[in-house]
Formats: C-alpha cells, structure tokens, sequence
C-alpha cells in the first residue's frame, strides 16, 4: 500500500478581476467579478514507503499547491489525498504526527527565542520523549552542525543555519513522510552540500521524501524518482536514471585541433556526426547518437584521423532535459 | 517513538502553556519595549481612572450607580480587556497570518492552530493595563463596602471576563479569514465600543442594545453582570449566566476558528 496516494487532486482558486489602476479598483467594489484560476489539475500521485521524489517544475507550475494539499494545509477542489490512509484535511492531528515540512521560504522558528527554545516547544507538542529528543539532537548535531547555533536567537541566525535548524523542527518527531519545498534556496555551496547529504542519509534510513528544488543537484543527489508538473499537470513521472535514459540520446565531443577547423569538410568527411564551430576558431564540437555510435569507437576514429590536441566528452544534464519537458519539447 | 495522535485538554494546555512562557523570555530580550509599553497601558488607564473620580466630584450617581460601583465596572472591563493582551495577543494578527500565508506550518503541527496563533507574541501593555484595572477594581471593592464573603463570586466574575473577552476578541479576529486584511478591524471596533460604552450601566441605553449585549455578543457579561450582582443591582441568578456566556463564547470562538481554517487558501499559490 502507498504511503501517500492522490487521485484526480485538483485546486481551483478564486482570483478577482479588476482592471487595473484606482478606476478599476472603484468597479471592482460595485460590479465584482471572479476568474477561477487552477493551480493543480487532475494529478494522481502514489509515492511508496521509503522511496525518494523530486516535485519539479517551472515558476507557477503548481508544485508548492500539491505540497499544501498533500500535507493538508489546502483542501482539494475536487480528488482525495491519503497519507498513510488518512485524509491530511480532515485527520489534520493524526497526519501531523507523521509528517515533517519544511517551506524553504519561510521559517517555523520562533523569531525572538533561541532555537533550542524552538525546539523544545515542538518536542512538546509533538510527544517527543526525552531520550528520543537528545537522540535526535545529537544526529542532527552530528550532520548539521546545530550546537554551534542552538543557543542564538532565530531572528540572529544566517539563512544556512536558519535552514539547517528549519530542517531539524522538521524532522525533530522522527516523521514518516517529509515534504521538503525549495529546502536549498539561497544557500551557499558548502551548505547545500551538508544539506544534500543529510539528506540522503535521511532518505538511506528509510524516511519518505517529496523534494522540490529548482536546483537539480539536489534532486539528482537526493532522489531516485522524479515527477514533472507543469501548468498544474503531471509532464513525466518515473525514475531519473529512466528519464535520462529516455531522452538523452546524444553525447557530444569537443576537439581542440592543432589548426582552424574547417566545419563544412569534416561534416562531408564523417557524415554520421553532427559537427558544430566551437567558441575557438580551433574549436568543434561533434554530436553523436547513444544508439548507433559507442562513445570508444567515435574517440577511436576521431583522434586517430584528425589527431586533436584536447578533447573532452559531454552529455546534455537532466537539467537540459527537464528544461526542454518545460518548452514542451519533449513528450511523455 | 508511541505518541497518542489524538488531542487531549492536558496536551492543548501544555502547549498553550510553554508558548506563552516562552515568549515571556522573549520578552526579557527588550526590557525598555516592556517597561515603555507596561506603562504605557498603565498611564491609559489612570487617565480613566481619574476621569470617573472627576466626574464623580460633580455628580453623585450615574442611572443609579455611585463611584466605587462605576470604578468596579470600568475596573473589571480594563482587566479582562489587558488580560487578552497577555494571554491571546497573537489573534490580532490573524489577518496579516492569513494574508502572509503564515497559518501553514500551525496547520502541519500536531495542537490546535488557534492557541498557536493566539500565543505568537504577547501586548506587553497588558500588563499594566490588567495591573491598574486590578487597582481600580479592588479600590471600587473596598469603597462600595463588599466583604471578603463575596470573593469567590468576585473571583468567578473575573475568569469569565477574562474567558469572554479573550474569545470574542477571538471571533472578531477569525473574519479576516473571509475579509483578507491585514487589521482586525471588527476587533478593534468592539473593544473601542466596550471601552466607550460598557463602561457605563446598561440601563442608560434602549432595550435592543441591552438585549445585544446580553444574548448575541454577551460583552454585558465581562463587567457588567458580575458587577450589577456584586453591588445588588441584579439579582444573583443573573451570575449563572456568566459561566454559561463564558462557555458560548469559548465554542464560537474555537467554531469561527475552525470555519475559517476550511476556508484558508495560503499565499503564493
């Protein structure tokens, strides 16, 4: 049985629409008018015990409604959420108890206390015993490095460790099911990556996680699975290593030749490849197909034709694939 | 870990509890906010003080009430009205919670949101405020000649003030859930019509105001009520319906609340 299932989830919002400026403002308040706006449309989503999700998607694409409505802050227009086979809207106590939340954008620290102070109102409010709270604390130490920080005002803290001791609150009650929305946004490198590590010591101890990032490092790192929403429907839904698989069918080579390159021959000399100028008048870059080319054999004929002074090898990122499902030029 | 996932009173008292001690520490992080405001909602009050002593210089009675009674109503009102400072302070800000998309992260937390919003910060104000309306009160106490016979339904008095005005303060706020703003307005509206005219005896003013503050918005039950039987204005069956109001107001308050809640949208969507 999944640990989250959402069937047909939708959110319709009711925006006003008014005209711009003080006129329009005037109408509005005699002659009101409302346009429904759907944020989500029509999703199904089944995540299962254990299994690691990146939610990815453009600006305004619906990821952080879906968020707010898995976990039951927002209640669906139409189609049901189970999270652990209880409705999050409705069983709002009980699913608390098992899930842990992090909003990127936002705080859940208490502004004028100390973050230890935080957290022990949460330990309260969630039941944590004793021993399992200085278990925790001592994890989190060891992975985020809190103590340094614990005794500081919230409202004193840098964003890295506002985020690192957001990260504990969430997690501070051992949660089943964590949904993290943008849990990298404005870090620093050397933060995101202790981040990217907790977390996927997090994800190796079985906890369920739902990501969603706008940096795909922390999804390539992180997950296993990724879901692409845009304009509040599902574009790609399955294993990352399948949606590379998929859609990067292409590697390309960049020669650094001794002499200027000269495109037009090489292309009419190895017809198979695709053949680009580089940045360098000595510089090319050739395009060649995964399926019919193995990348030993191109290299093969390659430098021992043309005898280049450098070469590298690149493929397109899962960034570039992602940013092409976003244009729409890719299919399901 | 074994948690109970259900909510228990010992649980939601627990959390109300440590939030507002907590944020007493808080407090001890501005020690010249705190002294600035606690007087600064002492000094409001003496100024009422001393007008009701002005007045009274000038005229023996108002509809029947003398000095130390008046002293007791406004006394009792000022109390119950800075004791929703200390202990539900964080309702005025529903409203820019709702507008700001803050209700998120209380609804994802295992307590009910409305004690979470309520103890998000505390009105300093409030403590000078319910310290003078304490003053006024026990003074007016003293001057009408009660005796100490009468504590206990002096005491039941003041929790239900203090119950009634914290939640209809409650209520009045939880509209910014419908009417998106950042100010209780309505709140606002109340409580400036308590402090103007339920400072005053109820009998000055028509039947349909009376029966308003009795049975629809029972703000007659923070001072007026209790006072009216202390000082045998009314009879003393009237103190029943002080427990009973408190108790209405308290479910409307908690049902307004939860309404609101359904119809929480966030922000940023």
């Amino acid at each position: 049985m999944p640990i989250l299932e959402a069937r047909s989830l939708s959110k319709t919002f009711r925006r006003p629409d008014k005209a711009s400026g003080f006129k329009g403002a005037v109408k509005h308040l005699a002659q009101r008018k409302y346009k429904n706006y759907t944020a989500v449309d029509g999703i199904d989503l089944s995540i299962e015990a254990g299994e690691s999700v990146a939610y990815v998607g453009p600006n305004g694409a619906g990821k952080s409604t879906t968020v707010k409505l898995l976990t039951g802050i927002l209640k669906p227009s139409e189609g049901t959420v189970r999270v652990m086979g209880r409705d999050p809207h409705v069983e709002r106590i009980a699913n608390a108890h098992d899930i842990g939340v992090l909003f990127g954008q936002r705080t859940q620290l208490w502004w004028d206390l100390p973050v230890e102070e935080s957290l022990k109102l949460l330990k309260h409010m969630y039941g944590v015993s004793d021993a399992d709270y200085k278990r925790r604390l001592a994890m989190f130490d060891d992975l985020l490095d809190l103590g340094e920080f614990m005794p500081a005002l919230a409202r004193t803290l840098s964003l890295g460790q506002r985020m690192r001791a957001d990260l504990a609150c969430a997690l501070i009650h051992d949660p089943k099911m964590v949904y993290l929305d943008e849990p990298t946004i404005g870090l620093d490198i050397s933060v995101k990556d202790r981040l990217r590590a907790f977390l996927r010591e997090l994800v190796d101890n079985g906890t369920t996680l739902l990501l969603t990032s706008h940096d795909l490092a922390d999804i390539e790192e992180v997950c296993e699975r990724i879901v692409v929403i845009d304009k509040g429907t599902i574009a790609y839904d399955g294993p990352i290593t399948q949606l590379k698989a998929h859609y990067i069918t292409t590697k390309a080579v960049n020669l650094y030749l001794e002499g200027p390159a000269d495109v037009p021959a090489l292309a009419e000399k190895f017809p198979d490849y695709a053949w680009a100028a580089g940045e360098a008048p000595s510089e090319v870059t050739v395009t060649y197909e995964t399926s019919r080319f193995s990348t030993a054999g191109v290299l093969g004929s390659l430098t021992a034709q043309l005898a280049p002074r450098d070469l590298s090898l690149s493929e397109p990122s899962i960034e570039d694939v992602i940013r092409r499902l976003y244009a729409g030029e890719l299919t399901k | 870990m074994v948690r109970d996932k259900s909510l228990t009173a010992r649980h939601v008292g627990g959390v109300y509890w440590r939030a507002l001690v907590a944020q007493i520490r808080a407090i001890t992080e501005y020690p010249a906010d705190f002294w600035v405001m606690a007087s600064a909602g002492a000094m409001w009050n003496v100024l009422q003080f001393a007008f009701i002593t002005v007045l009274f210089a000038a005229v023996p009675d108002v509809a029947g009430w003398r000095y130390h009674e008046m002293l007791m109503l406004s006394g009792l009102f000022t109390v119950a009205s800075g004791s929703t400072a200390l202990l539900v302070d964080g309702v005025w800000s529903t409203g820019q919670m709702v507008l700001k998309g803050e209700i998120d992260y209380r609804m994802t937390r295992p307590a009910p949101v409305v004690v979470q919003v309520a103890t998000t910060h505390i009105g300093m104000q409030g403590f000078g405020e319910s310290g003078i309306g304490l003053l006024m009160f026990a003074y007016g106490w003293i001057g009408a000649g009660l005796s100490l016979a009468a504590l206990p339904i002096g005491l039941l008095g003041l929790v239900c003030a203090i119950v009634i005005e914290c939640a209809l303060i409650t209520v009045f706020c939880a509209v910014n859930f419908w009417i998106k703003g950042p100010m209780s307005n309505f709140a606002f509206v109340l409580v400036d019509l308590q402090s103007n005219a339920m400072v005053l005896p109820l009998g000055l003013f028509p039947i349909g105001v009376r029966i308003v503050t009795l049975f629809v918005i029972p703000v007659a039950f923070v001072n007026f009520v209790p006072v009216a039987v202390l000082t045998g204005h009314l009879s003393a069956w009237w103190l029943v319906g002080t427990p009973l109001a408190a108790l209405a107001a308290v479910l409307a308050a908690v049902g307004v609340f939860r309404l609101g809640l359904r119809s929480y949208d966030s922000a940023g969507h």
